[in-house]
């Protein structure tokens, strides 16, 4: 078990993490979506002194709760709490970690929301979260990173109680975690929690040996259909690096002035939202990223062994879906040639040294980012950056971009309207000019760009391109 | 001075004052080291969007105050703030526009410049509004596939007749379309509503009250006043229950919103926050319908109620997913019961004091941060124009009696106010 803690006295408030290394790679074969369930049994399945019901009544007038994410590789159960309600607080989230219900009731309403959140969230009414989906079923094919973490629908159909429960036992284990402890922590109560833990089992079940970075050499295209107004689409490749790696900073910073989540100075959302109003935005990333509610910052305690670079393309309209592509393809090539500058370097550089400070303001945050720091054997990304971003010159970018961003080896998957799929994918199989007409005025040199981004090749082959319907996707 | 004393709900100092212009300026002190909150509250929202065929404006507006000024080009405006490493966006609401800007704390005078400059001297060519509001379509067809925007669209559409509220912040489809044509509206559009009396300065965080005032009569000083008149339109009342269903053409758990009209926004209406302590009371996840519809029975997966704190009468809205569309019926019929129930059975007082208690320290656990503080303190200046507003709010929350709840209820729960709109798949049975 690591530990690790940030106890201050500038806060009424105590923050409290158990992140376990298991997530949905340990989902057993035909059972795909076990660890979500678990967490979500966690998290609203009561524990054996409490009903699901009396858990509620308990921390409603704390106005505070028991969280359960789960991801593919980790899962963390975590709670903030004002400092009057830390002793009964913590006497919940114990019993919820080391004392789970798994409940009869509880378990087919979680079951059922399980499948509901895959088959009329993520397929139907999700379409750019499904993009997402849809681009990591090519990343990582075959891998649990290639699914959601809800699993498939034949395998959460498989799910029964007791394996939850053996889940529990098997992957809830100390050698699996780290716990986190911030804010306003009382003496002796690491101590205290610390030897709690001890009634978790000594070591847990082996694990699968984590996936091997996979190359990928032109272009697979996956073509998603159901009814859509507007097309989101998602590119992207793996990477062989992740926060473990040096690479992966100077990449960050590439990265950052490429597409940053979430702001307007990146070149993509100059490109494609700002000069040509194509859409609402345009992102980039080295590695997942999931928005931490409805701040632009990255949510902690996702960490992950295998990482990718990929692009969002926030919904277009079908007649400009190929341009658009063409025209982030485009990009990331002139990105690969050129580099940065030395002057859009150093700008990115002292964007990236204020921005950062800004993803730890909360206590309960910056032990997300320690925890994430441990998770890949360094410090909190906040400070690893405040740390190399001085040291590091614009070749160390431009060689980190050179040797892991491959233009010509993209995966893209679409979410398209059926009626208009084959031709689409026929166009760009063909590489058949795009060319777009604005309803609105465009500057003189956007419309002269627009001529060649309008012919811009893609190594797309027909025979590598899939067009699935919705319903069939994450099926299992 | 309102914050801090020993009544008070809001749990740090705030420091006012106002500029020779009207700008009401508000400071808020806070222990965050080297980070400061910049917020700018324009009181003007698509409530203000009396002009048929100009829906979505005030949220189109938004997105142009990012596309420069005389001294500033969108570039050098993305650069400035780019260099500072701020967090900057705006959001825009029925009541109000939001600007917000997170950033270090000795980055303020350079915040506050930019940000006083575009208020002050917009200036955007015809080119960039048009490829704007192709933006802003985008937004809405982003949005397109999530089955609650509709709901939301059909519900105002459907509740009111008259008042501007009939339409959501993104504006009629139609509307949205022809933006790209209402250049000189914009121009108006600015000259009526972007003045020093129609908005709110907020700065929290790591900051001294003193230097921000100094900087704001700096920067925001010349700022002119003279803020337009707005009559919105006074939505009559409604006399017969309303209902309308939407058929979605892709799978989905239906939907259904129960909306009653509610008063709007005052701080001493006790009517108002007996209904905010009632959607806890009656809604919360440890009520009874929450036990019977979701923990029970299962056919609801998520269940919420709440009053919305507007300007004008808003909604007292019920909302539910509902996990098959042949429960749609029940399910609307035990959120009546449940209602009717609260007008005449009055709340116990351990229940009472446990929703006092989660509201409490609901309001506080959402106070950590700089700019959960500022954008807190401008959703109350932005409602009343006054920071005390908060605290006699809680004042009146904390006084409410199990009377007042069931009071309310009876009043406000009537069929004849009511509306009630679904959603489900369309071969699904279709209305409740």
């Amino acid at each position: 078990m690591k530990t690790v803690l940030l106890p201050s006295d500038k806060t009424p408030f105590v923050s409290i993490r158990f992140l376990f290394a298991t997530g949905s790679v340990d989902d057993p074969a035909g059972k795909e979506g076990l660890a979500a369930l678990t967490g979500a049994l966690l998290a609203e399945g009561g524990t054996r002194a409490l009903t699901y019901e009396q858990l509620l009544d308990a921390l409603y007038p704390m106005a505070a709760g028991i969280g359960v994410h789960v991801d593919r590789e980790v899962t963390v159960v975590k709670g903030t709490v004002h400092r009057d309600h830390l002793d009964r607080y913590y006497e919940l989230i114990r019993q919820v970690v080391l004392e789970p219900r798994f409940d009869a009731k509880e378990f087919e309403r979680l079951r059922d929301d399980q499948r509901n959140a895959l088959v009329s969230g993520l397929r139907a009414s999700d379409d750019e979260g499904f993009g997402i989906e849809s681009l990591a079923s090519l990343l990582y094919a075959g891998h649990p990173y290639g699914r959601p973490v809800e699993g498939t629908v034949r395998g959460i159909d498989a799910l029964r109680r007791e394996d939850a429960s053996v889940f529990h036992a098997t992957r809830f284990t100390r050698d699996a975690l780290t716990l986190g402890l911030a804010g306003k922590v009382p003496d002796g109560f690491v101590e205290r929690v610390t030897s709690d833990l001890h009634a978790l089992p000594e070591r847990g079940a082996s694990r699968a040996a984590p996936l091997a970075p996979a190359s990928t050499r032109g272009f697979d295209v996956l073509v998603v259909t159901k009814p859509a107004r507007a097309w989101a689409i998602s590119l992207g490749h793996p990477l062989g690096i992740t926060r473990a790696d040096d690479d992966f900073f100077p990449l960050f910073l590439a990265n950052s002035y490429f597409g940053e989540h979430r702001t307007f100075n990146g070149a993509l959302m100059t490109k494609m939202r700002s000069d040509r109003g194509l859409n609402y935005g345009n992102y980039s990333y080295v590695e997942h990223f999931a928005q931490d509610g409805a701040s632009t910052f990255t949510l902690p305690n996702v960490p992950r062994l295998r990482q990718a670079f990929t692009i969002w393309i926030r919904p277009v309209a079908a007649e400009h879906a190929h341009f658009a592509i063409r025209l982030a393809v485009r990009e990331l090539r002139r990105l690969v040639r050129d580099g940065l500058t030395q002057e859009t370097f150093e700008e990115t550089r002292a964007f990236l040294l204020n921005y950062s400070k800004l993803w730890v303001q909360t206590p309960a945050r910056r032990l997300g980012f320690a925890m994430d720091g441990a998770f890949y054997g360094g410090k909190n990304l906040v400070d690893e950056l405040a740390e190399r971003l001085p040291r590091m010159s614009v070749d160390d970018v431009n060689g980190a971009i050179r040797r892991h961003l491959l233009p010509e080896n993209l995966n893209l998957a679409v979410i398209a309207d059926p009626a208009e799929a084959a031709a689409f994918v026929d166009a760009l199989a063909s590489n058949v000019p795009s060319p777009i007409v604005y309803a609105t005025t465009t500057k003189p040199e956007v419309l002269a760009e627009d001529r060649e981004i309008a012919v811009e090749m893609l190594p797309v082959e027909r025979h590598r391109c899939r067009i699935v319907p919705a319903a069939a996707m994450f099926e299992g | 001075m309102p914050g801090a004393g020993p009544h008070s709900t809001f749990p740090y100092p705030i420091v006012e004052t106002v500029l020779d212009n009207g700008l009401p300026v508000v400071a808020v002190p806070l222990d965050t080291p080297g980070i400061a909150a910049h917020y700018v509250a324009v009181r003007t929202g698509s409530r203000n969007e009396t002009e048929p065929g100009r829906s979505g404006f005030a949220h189109f507006f938004e997105h142009m105050m990012f596309r420069g000024t005389a001294r500033m080009t969108p570039e050098r405006y993305n650069d400035a703030l780019k260099r500072l490493g701020a967090d900057g966006n705006a959001f825009t609401t029925d009541d109000w526009t939001c600007y917000h800007v997170v950033a270090s704390a000795s980055a303020l005078p350079t915040v506050m410049d930019l940000e006083a400059d575009r208020f002050m001297n917009l200036r955007y060519s015809v080119e960039a509004f048009q490829k704007e509001a192709a933006a802003v379509l985008g937004e809405y067809n982003k949005n397109a596939s999530i089955p609650w925007n509709a709901l939301f669209e059909k519900l105002h559409d459907t509740a009111y007749t008259t008042h501007t509220y009939k339409h959501t912040t993104m504006g009629f489809l139609n509307d949205i379309e022809d933006m790209p044509n209402q250049y000189d509206h914009s121009l108006a559009f600015f000259e009526r509503w972007y003045r020093a009396d129609n908005a709110v300065l907020v700065v929290a965080g790591d900051i001294v009250p003193e230097k921000v005032f100094e900087l704001a009569r700096r920067y925001y000083g010349a700022w002119r006043p003279g803020v337009a008149s707005l009559s919105t339109p006074v939505e009559p009342d409604q006399t017969i229950e309303r209902t309308a269903h939407i058929p979605w053409a892709a799978p989905t758990l239906p939907l259904l919103a129960m909306a009653f009209h509610a008063p709007a926004f005052d701080p001493e209406d006790r009517e108002g926050r007996a209904l905010d302590v009632l959607a806890q009371a009656y809604f919360a996840p440890t009520s009874p319908l929450h036990k019977e519809l979701v923990l029970d029975r299962q056919s609801v997966d998520w269940l919420s109620a709440g009053l919305e704190d507007r300007r004008d009468p808003g909604f007292f809205v019920v909302l539910a997913r509902v996990k098959e569309a042949e429960h749609l019926a029940d399910v609307r019929a035990a959120i009546e019961r449940t209602l009717a129930l609260a007008g005449s059975t009055p709340l116990t007082a351990e229940r009472l004091a446990a929703v006092t208690s989660r509201v409490r320290y609901g309001f506080l656990s959402g106070l950590l941060t700089p700019d959960q503080v500022a954008a807190t303190v401008c959703h109350y200046a932005q409602l009343t124009g006054e920071i005390s507003a908060i605290d006699r709010s809680y004042v009146t929350l904390h006084a409410i009696t199990a009377n007042d709840v069931s009071r309310a209820a009876a009043r406000v729960f009537s069929p004849a106010n009511r509306t009630v709109v679904t959603l489900a798949p369309s071969d699904a049975l279709g209305l409740a």
